[in-house]
């Protein structure tokens, strides 16, 4: 148990002139779940990886319980950790694998029978002593999972660090596990940091999230914060599946009223929103409109804000549909409906080509400047605004084509793709700056 | 119509069956007939010289009795040549994986010239450098009788040059295992010797072979250093010098019992080994 600080923490490869993390400066409390997220290549796991001891820093200090660490070998700083790959010794059996850290305990030297009980223990809360005296071959992927978190557990640390933990498992066992790993975190109650890319593991596990960009923060906050209030256009697409819809449209004012005018509607934008942005003076000016896939609703005709959407999509998702809807100017929408309100008739209507209404209110509406991709509305911004290679600007803004939700680029195909192979999709997912190394490696070779 | 194509294709992997199996046979004969001629002619006792049949006229144990007397130095260099290998083969083993391991897992300055200058070094054959490492050998004493130890010394000092195969094998290893022993605790030496080592036993099986096999049929360096020597001799200099001219039709059979007698150990040990060391050459792959 212990709170780890993290201050200006930088890091350049050997013979890599571009910094893979940028000042990287956070305070994780003691007994604090925190997620790092964010998209391949964007820094996560070299950060977790140098609070390990497992890269070396490059500028700045990681504090472990007030300690700085930064010369300290792996072993010696209390850590506990989970990889990607289970990283089992292959020739041992489970029993041996969860007791190795407590084998090499010196100083005391832990007895045969405390380990036996710890090693037994943890078998028991993960549901594994049946598999005790297999190899880590003998096991499937769950299993072995189950095991590399037991022997991370055994061990008494301060900080128990988590390398995206689950992105080898199938869809079904991920979210199995990711309950799981709610529960661990109760049992252990230390503090936790944990990388994923997935923004539904972040968004479950985290009591903060710390989503990341190019080796830069976004943003820091609780998954309500984040998903509420996202700092830029960034965190608002990256967090949230589907994506959020982002529709470049002009932000007039007329009296102390806000409107906003897309797909050649004109929306008036109601309640707290509309007072916030009088409250901060926003100028009117042209701006990226974000609303979220489901704070858009199935309205009637003649509805106040509705719109009439022609489906091109429909994804059936038991629950809900995802509609990929076009407006009546060419811009497109993903919209989730969700079905257990929806009578036979309007079931009948959601097929591609059929035209619908749907409308979402003002306080759905999220407001970015098209320049910087800030949110109007709120305070913290993450980045170094000195700093002119910043990343801020989301990909999909860059390339102009902020509504164009294309459904092969939806979260939940790629999910899809991940379920059918999912060794090859954790392989593409493997941190840029791993493939980065690799590279270089192999240009040595 | 049907039919008579798949005959017709059937007759036709028949017979590149038979041509094959033919080949095969042939090759294997011609392989195998100088073993089985050693071997019949070691049993034979109506004389010791060269003789042109296979089959002995009269069989027995003489010429092995003959390698076990005290007329002969044959367990002299039977005993040299085993002191040497396995000197050898503990020591070059040794080196070898440390070298592979620090080549494999470790980056430091002129990693990638050392592993070019060795290449490069590698290709020259070594009895290239026999004169040069002869006259060193001999300003130390470490010739003629004396060889052993410097026939030890000549193997072990290349030991380093010959890590690319177990390199390459650490290599497939995942790094993580080595950092996941570091998070639990685990020093460099623990991680070598608790980790990684278990791991790369079929190429430790591997190398140790390799290693034994090397001098146990060393002919060129272990005739050169220990020139001049009777006793510094190791069994395949030894038992040539019984093909010489004037000791070849006294010696003939007995250097087939002694050939025989060669060939045992090194049988033995990879009866033993040879599950691990098929596994070794092909086990690259497997990953934890």
């Amino acid at each position: 148990m212990a709170t780890v600080k993290l201050t200006n923490v930088k890091k350049i490869y050997p013979g890599s002139v571009n910094a893979t993390v940028h000042d990287f400066n956070l305070d994780i409390a003691d007994k604090e779940f925190i997620v790092f997220v964010g998209p391949s290549g964007c820094g996560k796991s070299t950060t977790l990886r140098m609070v390990a001891g497992l890269e070396d820093i490059s500028g700045g200090t990681v504090e472990i319980d007030g300690e700085v660490v930064n010369d300290l070998q792996p072993k010696d700083r209390h850590i506990s950790m989970v990889f990607q790959n289970y990283a089992l010794y292959p020739h041992l059996t489970v029993y041996e694998n969860i007791a190795f850290p407590l084998r090499l305990q010196k100083n005391p030297k832990m007895s045969q029978d405390e380990i036996y009980e710890r090693v037994t223990n943890a078998a028991q809360i993960l549901g594994i002593t049946q598999y005790l005296t297999r190899k880590p071959k003998a096991l499937s992927g769950g299993q072995r999972q189950r095991v590399a978190i037991g022997r991370a557990m055994v061990k008494d640390c301060k900080v128990f660090l988590m390398d995206e933990p689950l992105s080898n498992l199938d869809a079904k066992l991920r979210n199995q596990m990711r309950a799981e790993i709610i529960l661990l975190r109760k049992r252990i109650n230390t503090t936790f940091i944990y990388v994923t890319h997935d923004q539904t593991e972040a968004m479950t596990l985290g009591d903060r999230i710390v989503c990341m960009k190019d080796g830069y923060i976004m943003q820091v906050g609780t998954p309500t914060e984040l998903f509420d209030w996202p700092a830029n256009l960034f965190v608002a697409q990256f967090i949230g599946a589907p994506m959020m819809n982002t529709i470049k449209t002009e932000l007039t004012k007329e009296g102390n009223k806000y409107y906003v005018s897309p797909f050649g509607y004109k929306l008036e934008v109601t309640g707290d929103k509309g007072k916030l942005l009088n409250d901060r003076k926003v100028e009117p000016k042209e701006i990226y409109l974000g609303v979220r896939p489901e704070h858009v609703t199935l309205v009637k005709e003649g509805a106040k804000n509705g719109f009439p959407v022609t489906i091109l999509v429909n994804e059936m998702m038991g629950s809900e549909y995802h509609l990929h809807v076009q407006t009546e100017d060419g811009t497109k929408l993903v919209v989730r409906i969700p079905t257990i309100n929806l009578s036979e008739e309007e079931r009948a209507k959601m097929v591609a080509g059929e035209v619908i209404h749907v409308a979402f209110e003002g306080k759905a509406m999220h407001f970015f400047d098209i320049e910087t991709e800030y949110n109007l509305l709120t305070d913290n911004q993450y980045h170094a605004e000195d700093d002119p290679e910043t990343p801020i600007k989301s990909n999909e803004a860059e390339s102009e084509l902020p509504a164009e939700t294309s459904p092969v680029e939806e979260p939940k195909a790629e999910e899809k793709a991940e379920e059918a192979k999912p060794e090859e999709a954790s392989k593409e997912e493997a941190p840029a700056e791993e493939k980065k190394e690799e590279k270089e490696e192999a240009k040595k070779e | 119509m049907a039919d008579k194509k798949s005959m017709s294709m059937s007759k036709k992997r028949r017979i590149g069956n038979i041509v094959t199996y033919v080949v095969l046979i042939l090759v294997s004969v011609i392989w195998i007939l100088p073993f089985v001629f050693l071997v019949l002619q070691s049993f034979r006792t109506e004389n010791t010289g060269i003789v042109n049949y296979v089959f002995p006229h009269q069989w027995g144990f003489d010429n092995y009795i003959f390698l076990f007397s005290a007329e002969t130095n044959f367990l002299q260099w039977y005993f040299n040549t085993f002191i040497i290998a396995l000197f050898v083969c503990v020591l070059q083993t040794a080196m070898q994986f440390m070298m592979s391991y620090t080549l494999s897992r470790f980056r430091f300055k002129l990693r990638k010239p050392l592993m070019n200058v060795m290449l490069v070094l590698g290709m020259f054959p070594g009895f290239l450098t026999m004169i040069v490492l002869y006259q060193v050998l001999k300003a130390v004493g470490l010739t003629g009788d004396n060889a052993v130890p410097g026939l030890i010394l000549v193997s072990v000092a290349s030991s380093g040059m010959g890590y690319y195969v177990s390199k390459g094998f650490l290599d497939t290893l995942p790094k993580s295992l080595d950092e996941a022993a570091r998070v639990d605790g685990a020093t460099r030496m623990e991680i070598f010797f608790k980790v990684i080592l278990p791991l790369c036993k079929p190429i430790l099986i591997y190398t140790v072979l390799t290693s034994f096999m090397g001098p146990w049929g060393d002919y060129i360096f272990a005739s050169v250093i220990a020139l001049g020597s009777e006793t510094g001799l190791n069994v395949a200099a030894g038992l040539y010098t019984w093909l010489g001219q004037s000791m070849i039709s006294n010696n003939f059979t007995h250097f087939c019992a002694g050939g025989v007698i060669v060939a045992i150990p090194v049988m033995v040990l990879f009866m033993f080994l040879q599950k691990y060391y098929v596994e070794g050459v092909t086990g690259g792959a497997v990953k934890g």
